[in-house]
């Protein structure tokens, strides 16, 4: 089908194919919900705000008035962050297509151009990754090839075509996404409305049934545990508020109201601050730990239409303890022990279920690998120690479980080997025992040189070191010693053999050097060895200077 | 290995995102559109070849700031231009567009094609979805190339492709993820951390052309051995085709993947190639893959996997 114009009464249908598209998803959209904070509800609420829109929408054959009349009716009824947002694209358009009988594609772009441009603005602080960057990307990086033959059809097929894409690099544009593994929630919800209006114009006409449970209204869940907060629980996410504020005219109120003066006011005192106003009323949504101060500075100006408060806290426990229920068991999961921020960081990032802060001296106890064991749910366990004193502790620990996970201890003689081992591991794998077996290949041939400071003399095999001097220990044995830290370094990879055949060394740097000093190593590894190539982090040990792996 | 003029009745387009310099497209009568690339918000051209930026300035100002780049199709416009003018000197198109999983280029394409139909009823337009990206692609359209110096028509050289556009393999690795993981070209891309220290992940295509870690080898040597044994069991006819090698920033290693490719596999050339800004601006600096005609890649790489695990985990 081509489409060639659209009159109020197709963007009437075609909105409401929208609105039936995200009830479908309500459930799945706020499930995706963690920013700005994850209380679990855009999609309920921007189905909400579209439902207020079409309930007061007129009905008539001229778009511009049409969409006037949604457009007030999503501000009246928008809730939450992602509802007031969405209600500002709307705006745009409507502004920008307001005189319109009919609109031809090019219109339609115009008017969804003026949408992100009116959603920018209604936000005080835009943060990308969002719903904000969804709208924007999608029409913008269409629109040279959207001209006046261009059929509606084509129009909404490319442009939900794009925001699909961009909606899939939210994840890189906001750590909170990525974490989480979600893409953002209003993003989503507004490419399954515009998707919805897009299935509309192909014939596809939907009946809005869910495809999973939802919430009926964006109130409390009816299983929300007040429980979950008490005298003494934190309080750190505040109170969700929004209110509708009639700017009033009677004397006793302030009559010189500037939205830009009362954003800058409210803002003072709460976060994700939206704040539109339409004629003599004005729309807020603000999270904000201190409600008292919103409602006597909005009280200056006039008085609340509609007011809701809720208590973010809740919401927020609510969902970290559903999440912990839901916690599914995984095939396989690992188990570390390290010492050092940088490295226990590393190995997070790697993929690590569980770091066990080693501490200094590198002992892990039993009872620590026992308590880890415990803590994670799958159904293999791999525990890689840091040091070869500490793989006995784990293997008592697997002695000791009772549990029903397979425990496998792998030898890693060091935090370097436990490193090789984890990268090596495919996590996407179904096979735990590739993975298992990957793991165990990254520990073959693997080599370390540990630099550290001799704390009482030393004398062996024509070795005489003095305590205090610097010693190099290669894979457990001390095989040099000098007043220098960069020199005994040197030495130390000099009379390792497996140093002939590596192609490249992986340098941990100790809490105590300084950061400068990863050049001056850098400089004199790639003097000594020039065909190594060197790449040192910060690892963050104590007990070793520097902590080095040979990689073949 | 000149692909000859005289049964040739139509043309073959590919865009930048095909990687394929201007010796090939010279050689095989291979026709280029540019795709685009935005930097700093400026757009420009695709360019293959490294005419306006080096390949060092190109791949450390990415590496600096990746964000500062993006890439664009050629637009529908552009499209049905560089078609109609084909069309009207009275040949047929082929045009080979990057996965369909990976850019809106081939649904462009099909409006495009549509677009030109509109004007000329009988034209002889095909856009052929290849479900692959880069060197894959170059690849597909020098073989497209030489079938149609073969005395091919249009539709049996497309059908022939579109029958073996699922053999066209990838074997290599590629140090830092995190592009193609940021740019959705990676299955699974939560699973991986961007660069890996000392470790080379494994990579091969997926039906759709997107990048799947079949498993990882520790160290270049290491690497090397099991992409060496995972072409010999996964190539067919190996002394009948020509081989690419892609490399960024990884031109000896490339060097050294050819020469044991040759020795071991006698194809009829192996080339190793650049990855120019198109692709670079989603693979990033550190690939190093040979492309080529295997066998058939299962649906959800378990064979392929299987190989791999024999060669790796044991």
């Amino acid at each position: 089908m081509s489409i060639a114009r659209v009159d109020g009464f197709l963007m009437a249908r075609m909105l409401q194919n929208g609105l039936n598209h995200i009830r479908s998803h309500e459930a799945e959209i706020n499930k995706l919900n963690v920013f700005p904070v994850a209380d679990g509800d855009t999609g309920t609420n921007m189905r909400l705000t579209l439902e207020n829109g079409l309930k007061y929408a007129d009905k008539t054959p001229e778009i511009g008035r049409y969409l006037c009349s949604v457009s007030n009716g999503m501000l009246l009824g928008a809730r939450g962050n992602s509802g007031v947002i969405l209600s500002q694209l709307f705006k745009g358009v409507y502004q920008e297509l307001s005189r319109a009988d009919t609109v031809c594609a090019a219109d339609l772009r115009n008017g969804f151009i003026r949408g992100y441009r009116v959603a920018y603005q209604s936000v005080i602080r835009p943060v990308e990754g969002t719903i904000l960057t969804v709208a924007r990307e999608g029409v913008e990086n269409i629109r040279r090839q959207i001209g006046r033959s261009t059929s509606v059809d084509t129009f909404f097929s490319m442009y939900v075509a794009e925001m699909r894409k961009t909606l899939s690099y939210t994840p890189e544009m906001l750590d909170v996404l990525k974490s989480a593994g979600v893409v953002d929630s209003g993003a989503a919800g507004y490419v399954l409305i515009v998707e919805g209006m897009l299935k509309f114009l192909r014939g596809e006409i939907l009946d809005g049934k869910e495809v999973s449970p939802a919430p009926v209204t964006a109130a409390p869940a009816p299983d929300l545990d007040l429980n979950s907060f008490n005298e003494t629980s934190a309080f750190e996410d505040g109170y969700c508020m929004e209110f509708l504020l009639q700017l009033m005219k009677q004397p006793g109120y302030l009559q010189n109201f500037r939205i830009d003066d009362f954003t800058a006011a409210l803002s003072l005192y709460g976060e994700s601050l939206v704040a539109v106003q339409d004629g003599k009323r004005v729309k807020v949504h603000i999270h904000t730990k201190t409600p008292a101060k919103i409602i006597s500075c909005a009280q200056q100006y006039g008085e609340f239409v509609t007011f809701k408060l809720e208590n973010m806290q809740i919401q927020h426990n609510e969902r970290i303890r559903k999440l912990q229920e839901e916690k599914p068991r995984k095939p396989l999961a690992v188990i570390a022990s390290a010492d050092g921020e940088g490295i226990t960081q590393l190995l997070y990032d790697l993929g690590c279920d569980v770091v066990i802060d080693g501490g200094p001296t590198m002992n892990t106890s039993t009872e620590e690998f026992l308590e880890a064991i415990g803590s994670v749910n799958a159904d293999h366990i791999v525990i890689m120690p840091d040091n070869k004193n500490t793989i006995g502790a784990a293997k008592q620990a697997k002695l000791m479980y009772d549990g029903q996970s397979a425990v496998t201890v792998l030898r890693t003689g060091s935090m370097v080997e436990a490193y090789f081992a984890l990268a090596m591991d495919v996590r996407d794998s179904k096979d735990t025992d590739f993975r298992v077996s990957q793991m165990k290949a990254g520990l073959e041939d693997t080599h370390t040189l540990a630099a550290a400071t001799a704390s009482k003399a030393y004398s062996s095999g024509g070795l005489e070191i003095n305590a205090g001097e610097c010693i190099a220990i290669a894979d457990g044995e001390i095989v040099c010693g000098s007043r220098d830290l960069t020199d005994v370094v040197i030495e130390g990879l000099r009379r390792m053999p497996e140093t002939a055949n590596a192609s490249g060394l992986l340098v941990f740097r100790g809490a105590d050097v300084p950061e400068e000093d990863e050049d001056t190593l850098a400089d004199a590894l790639s003097g000594a060895f020039p065909d190594l190539e060197v790449s040192i982090v910060n690892g963050g040990q104590h007990l070793y200077h520097w902590l080095i792996g040979l990689m073949n | 290995m000149q692909a000859t003029q005289a049964t040739k009745n139509f043309e073959i387009i590919v865009d930048s995102t095909s990687d394929l310099d201007e010796y090939f497209r010279q050689t095989y009568d291979i026709r280029l559109l540019y795709s685009h690339f935005t930097v700093d918000g400026q757009e420009e051209n695709a360019c293959v070849d490294w005419s306006r930026i080096t390949r060092e300035e190109f791949y450390a100002a990415l590496k600096a700031d990746p964000d500062r780049f993006k890439t664009a199709p050629p637009s529908v416009g552009e499209m049905a231009l560089c078609m109609e003018d084909i069309v009207t000197s009275g040949m047929g198109v082929l045009y080979l567009t990057i996965s369909g999983s990976l850019s809106g280029t081939y649904e462009f394409a099909v409006k495009a094609r549509s677009m030109v139909l509109d004007k000329y009823l009988d034209a002889k337009i095909v856009v052929v979805d290849t479900r692959r990206f880069g060197p894959a692609i170059g690849l597909m359209a020098v073989n497209a190339s030489l079938l149609r110096a073969g005395g091919r028509t249009l539709e049996e050289t497309a059908a022939i492709i579109e029958a073996d556009k699922n053999r066209y393999h990838q074997a290599g690795w590629l140090d830092d993820l995190s592009y193609v993981a940021k740019t959705g070209r990676l299955t699974n891309a939560k699973a991986f951390f961007g660069t890996l220290i000392g470790i080379k992940p494994i990579g091969e295509f997926d039906y759709n052309g997107l990048t799947t870690v079949l498993g990882k080898a520790k160290g270049e040597k290491a690497a090397m051995d099991v992409l060496l044994a995972y072409v010999k069991a996964t190539i067919t006819d190996p002394e009948n085709q020509i081989i690419f090698i892609a490399q960024s920033n990884r031109l000896k290693q490339a060097e050294k993947y050819k020469g044991m490719i040759e020795e071991a596999l006698h194809p009829k050339a192996v080339y190793v190639k650049d990855v120019y800004c198109a692709c670079g601006i989603n693979v990033g600096p550190g690939l190093m893959a040979a492309y080529y005609i295997g066998k058939e890649i299962s649906s959800d790489l378990s064979a392929e996997k299987n190989i791999l695990k024999d060669l790796i985990g044991g």
